[in-house]
């Protein structure tokens, strides 16, 4: 009875070390804090919940204790786990294509094709990557891994997870999450900038309401940006191809079905998986370090910059534009391509200066830029690195 | 279409036509082989042994592609001296495939009962051989002369790094080293790295020449659509002269023909997606337009808005 009794209070013994309570470390703790910060930040304060509520589960999920010797393979860093396999479109970079697919599906140029110099304003928005860049190699980060932090500028999840999948392996976890958090918190880094560097008088600049645009501009736009932008950079050619290849589904009006799964089950399916997976890649043992700290600094620096430099090219460019043609420079951050959130920040803004003044229509124009600009940027950036 | 506008058509054609055709490479790398032989030796004193234990000459095959290649089925000839002879790479052995950048090590020891990667050739170390490697139709994919004479016991002849158009001879100095089965020059660097990481230490080159290529490549677009707008408007305007009948540019342009009212086109809109949604005889649905002299779009509609901005509760 005695040896039974021993066996089962070792039995037990064992259980207790494969429990996480056992295999906890304030490094997990943390993690988990930070997943439910995320979690409660998109439920209460309704920060992207599409991004948001993943990711932080994810991270909830890759931060669950576990004793990693025993070779349970549950970790997402653990070869052939179901989280590890689910990992590998992250890895391979092939969800931020699919996702690109879905954006080209539900995303209308016409603003774009209407008046096409906002295109220069997602471009300039772009200064955002190369200046946290630059920071990033004062910092001691070496080329490919500073132009991995850098995309984050670019404010898209996508590109800043297919950038860092090739450029820095092992800080994409921290890029990814820095990216998405502050695609989420955009309502709350750029309304100070657009205010602090606009006056009252920009500010309530009212813009031309756009043309009708036909349906021939809107079939030509994707064919004409793809031959164009790939020729320009092919290493962009997975991003940019998927966004134009989505447009053309949408525009061409005959393929209503394709492009209806494109931008609602398939970019659905592949934002919960992307979610989850970049969330549970947080695993506290890799995440925790003085490097991730450093670029969700660097991070939040690519935003202001990106958002800075957007408005400061409006500013600029009205010297050069006629009075009626002026452009209202509180647009000007939406050339960071966090679609539409910062499209929308742009109008909030606008509002509460003139409640007639309506920017959105305008500001989708380099919102939608700014996506083509940051994927540009990214195949750049690759073929200047690899 | 006036002639102003068949003008820029003509010159935006031809720019883009021409800058295709300047900036298209006419060198022949397109449309080469993916395998290629690599690297050849002829006097094997010392060097790699086979899987017998024997020193025997060696012809190494790369495969210059990102995708695996199979050489199953793909001939590989020598001429010199002592005759000309072909082998036949069998079909059925996995290890003819050969995985993208790597390479395939062939012993010209005159054995090919010994297994696939044994030929039925030997190569003459006293003249110059003739290798060629060939498809399965027998065309041609790569061929090399091996100045055998030229070559000192254990030096090979091999291309000066994986599938380079020179060839130098390897294994005459610590830098210059044969290399079976592996890169002609190993890569212990990113070169493109170090030169940024050397040349450009705060980053303005980067960030001058990206920005650079991001703003030419959205300007040349902005230029483009610019102009298919202009065309596009020219277009509309022209049929709505003809509907009208209006045949006066004057005329068209005090009737805004070719500028769609709103309540015009929301109307038309109404009635497409009646007759594609629920076709049926009589018409339920009643569009009853009120002008309004504040300027309306369906972006100035909080309904329409996209997600409300996060409030701080």
């Amino acid at each position: 009875m005695g040896d039974f009794i021993s066996f089962l209070s070792q039995n037990l013994a064992d259980f207790w070390t494969y429990t996480g309570f056992y295999n906890a470390t304030p490094g997990h703790i943390i993690m988990i804090l930070v997943g439910l910060i995320f979690i409660y930040l998109a439920i209460a304060k309704e920060f992207e919940p599409m991004l948001l509520i993943p990711i932080g589960f994810g991270i909830l999920i890759g931060n669950i204790p576990f004793n990693m010797d025993a070779g349970l393979q549950v970790g997402i860093y653990e070869e052939n786990s179901v989280l590890n396999i689910l990992y590998g479109g992250v890895k391979s970079g092939w969800y931020p294509p699919l996702i690109f697919l879905g954006i080209g599906a539900m995303t209308d140029f016409s603003a774009l094709i209407s008046n096409p110099k906002l295109l220069l304003i997602g471009a300039a928005a772009q200064f955002g990557i190369f200046g946290a860049y630059m920071i990033a190699l004062a910092m001691g980060f070496d080329p490919m891994q500073a132009a991995a932090i850098g995309i984050i500028g670019g404010a898209d999840g996508p590109t800043a997870i297919f950038l860092s999948s090739k450029l820095a392996p092992n800080l994409m976890g921290a890029i990814a999450v820095s990216a998405y958090s502050y695609m989420a918190l955009v309502p709350v880094i750029q309304p100070p900038i657009m205010r602090l560097l606009t006056n009252k008088k920009e500010r309530l600049i009212k813009m031309k309401a756009p043309r009708a645009v036909s349906h021939t501009e809107k079939v030509i736009f994707p064919i004409v940006g793809l031959l164009l932008t790939c020729f320009l950079v092919p290493s962009g050619l997975p991003l940019l191809g998927m966004l134009f290849f989505g447009n053309l589904l949408k525009e061409s009006g005959v393929t209503r079905r394709l492009a209806e799964t494109a931008r609602g089950p398939l970019i659905d399916t592949i934002t919960i998986l992307l979610g989850v997976t970049v969330g549970a890649s947080t695993q506290a043992s890799e995440f925790l370090t003085l490097d991730s700290v450093k670029i969700f600094a660097l991070g939040a620096l690519s935003f202001v910059i990106a958002t800075a430099s957007g408005i400061i090219f409006v500013k600029i460019f009205n010297l050069f534009l006629k009075k009626d043609n002026k452009i209202n420079p509180l647009i000007g951050n939406s050339g960071v391509s966090a679609v539409p959130d910062s499209a929308r920040i742009s109008q909030s803004v606008g509002l509460e200066y003139d409640p007639t003044n309506y920017l959105l229509m305008h500001a989708m124009g380099p919102n939608v830029a700014g996506v083509i600009g940051s994927a540009v940027a990214a195949g750049i950036l690759l073929g200047f690195l690899i | 279409m006036n002639n102003r506008i068949r003008k820029y058509i003509y010159i935006c054609m031809s720019v883009f036509l021409g800058l295709t055709v300047a900036s298209c490479n006419s060198n022949d790398s397109k449309g080469e082989s993916k395998l290629v032989i690599n690297e050849v030796l002829v006097k094997n004193v010392t060097n790699y042994q086979d899987d017998y234990g024997q020193h025997s000459a060696w012809i190494e095959i790369f495969n210059k592609s990102f995708g695996s290649e199979n050489l199953a089925g793909c001939y590989i000839r020598v001429q010199n001296n002592l005759g000309d002879s072909i082998y036949f790479i069998p079909k059925g052995d996995v290890l003819t495939v050969v995985k993208p950048r790597q390479h395939a090590l062939f012993w010209a020891d005159n054995q090919p009962n010994r297994g696939t990667f044994h030929i039925n050739c030997v190569l003459d170390a006293e003249s110059d051989n003739y290798i060629e490697l060939l498809d399965s139709g027998k065309k041609l994919l790569d061929s090399v002369t091996v100045p055998a004479i030229a070559l000192a016991d254990d030096c090979s002849w091999a291309r000066v790094s994986d599938g380079n158009k020179e060839w130098e001879i390897k294994g005459v100095d610590s830098n210059k080293y044969v290399t079976p089965s592996t890169n002609n020059t190993t890569l212990n660097s990113n070169p493109k790295k170090d030169k940024f990481a050397n040349l450009d230490k705060f980053g303005y080159g980067m960030a001058i020449s990206a920005m650079t290529v991001v703003f030419s490549g959205l300007l040349i677009l902005f230029i483009l659509f610019k102009f298919i707008g202009r065309v596009a408007i020219y277009l509309s305007k022209r049929n709505a002269m003809k509907a009208k009948g209006v045949t006066c540019e004057k005329e068209a342009k005090e009737k805004k023909l070719g500028e769609a009212q709103g309540e015009v086109i929301a109307a038309i809109s109404m009635a497409l997606h009646e007759m594609q949604n629920s076709a049926h005889d009589y018409e339920e649905t009643v569009l009853t337009i009120t002008r309004v002299k504040r300027s309306y779009s369906p972006w100035s509609s909080k309904i329409y808005s996209l997600r409300e901005t996060p409030n701080r509760k």
